[in-house]
């Protein structure tokens, strides 16, 4: 018998071993629904339901549902918007740091509270806010820009035009800023949820480095809004 | 009457072969001559900048009130619904198969139609 040809056995082995460029993107059928983490509506009695709700619900009685990620969960404790933030903390995947970092943020934004609260007088107790999460999705939403500058090229030159962004951009800019500042801008004994906390309850409070980021990208945007129509959509 | 059958003279005169001296053909396909299953792209026309208005209202709240957002909520609300409205319309307008202004498709709903039904190449 013959040895097989060296070219046919390079060929069979390149088909055999898997392509390098992956598809990235979902595997899952189109009929596919996304899970209800949510566990207050499956709670809620059929009577008290609205028409789409019924419809939806008996929907997914006949079709199939994805696998829940990992990540959200149907606990009270879980919050989307800390999730994200957690997530953008990781360095390196090391996740179990990063939740306790978090963690340790809004224990020490609790402490500060809390002592603030015990301190004041009995007429500011109510003004004084103690619950973190609260604080922490203020001092997001304060920190969040309203409006971004876009580079637009126009006969050549380059312009920096005035525009709306999506949410989802205010979001991940906030976040990014919040976390950028507290990596760089920090004395290097000091630790993150320390640095983190104080820079959540400034922002909370309408001051300090990153809210007055946001004023400068707005100053920006006021001074070119005469190139605003060089917008297309 | 039927389709008239002429005399060969006839149809090679009127076809005036004799005239062009029998010259090989003009077209010469170095490709077989089969549609292809895409358009080039277009370059459409741009749309204009929404929601300047609101904006400019809203800078101009900003620069008396010292960038303060809280003191401008309402200008802020107006222009965030501005937006939103002029999203949503952008995205019906984009959503309808309908024909622009002109009377032809957009290339990419062109090709995105052609990609349904593409040339047959083979018969099996």
């Amino acid at each position: 018998m013959a040895a097989p040809s060296a070219a046919g056995l390079a060929r069979r082995l390149r088909a055999w071993l898997p392509r390098l460029s992956q598809v990235r993107g979902s595997r899952y059928n189109p009929s596919f629904l996304e899970p209800e983490v949510n566990k207050e509506l499956y709670q809620k009695p059929w009577e008290e339901l609205s028409e789409e709700e019924r419809e939806k619900l008996e929907l997914k009685a006949v079709q199939p549902i994805k696998a829940a990620p990992p990540t959200v969960s149907s606990s009270v404790f879980s919050d989307p918007m800390i999730s994200k933030f957690t997530n953008m903390m990781m360095k390196d995947g090391n996740k179990v740091l990063a939740r306790s970092l978090m963690a340790q943020t809004l224990e020490a934004i609790k402490r500060k509270q809390l002592e603030k609260y015990h301190k004041a007088p009995e007429d500011e107790k109510e003004t004084i806010e103690c619950n973190p999460y609260v604080i922490f999705h203020q001092a997001l939403k304060n920190c969040q820009p309203i409006i971004g500058l876009s580079s637009i090229t126009k006969g050549g030159k380059t312009y920096q035009v005035p525009v709306p962004l999506k949410d989802n951009r205010k979001r991940f800019l906030a976040m990014k800023w919040l976390i950028t500042e507290c990596r760089e801008n920090k004395n290097r004994r000091m630790l993150m949820p320390e640095k983190l906390s104080q820079e959540l309850l400034q922002a909370f409070n309408n001051e300090g480095p990153i809210i007055k980021k946001k004023h400068v990208l707005h100053k920006m945007a006021e001074a070119n809004r005469a190139y605003a129509h060089f917008r297309w959509w | 009457m039927a389709a008239p059958v002429y005399p060969a003279w006839v149809t090679r005169w009127i076809s005036g072969q004799w005239r062009q001296k029998k010259r090989p053909p003009v077209l010469r396909p170095t490709r077989p001559l089969v549609l292809a299953n895409k358009v080039a792209n277009r370059r459409e026309q741009a749309g204009e900048a929404m929601c300047i208005t609101e904006m400019s209202v809203m800078m101009a709240c900003w620069k008396q009130n010292n960038f303060n957002d809280t003191a401008c909520a309402e200008e802020i609300r107006m222009f965030y619904d501005c937006v939103a409205k002029a999203e949503k319309e952008r995205k019906n307008q984009n959503e309808e198969d309908a024909l622009s202004p002109r009377g032809n498709l957009t290339s990419s709903k062109v090709n995105k139609l052609l990609r349904r039904f593409p040339q047959i190449t083979r018969y099996v």
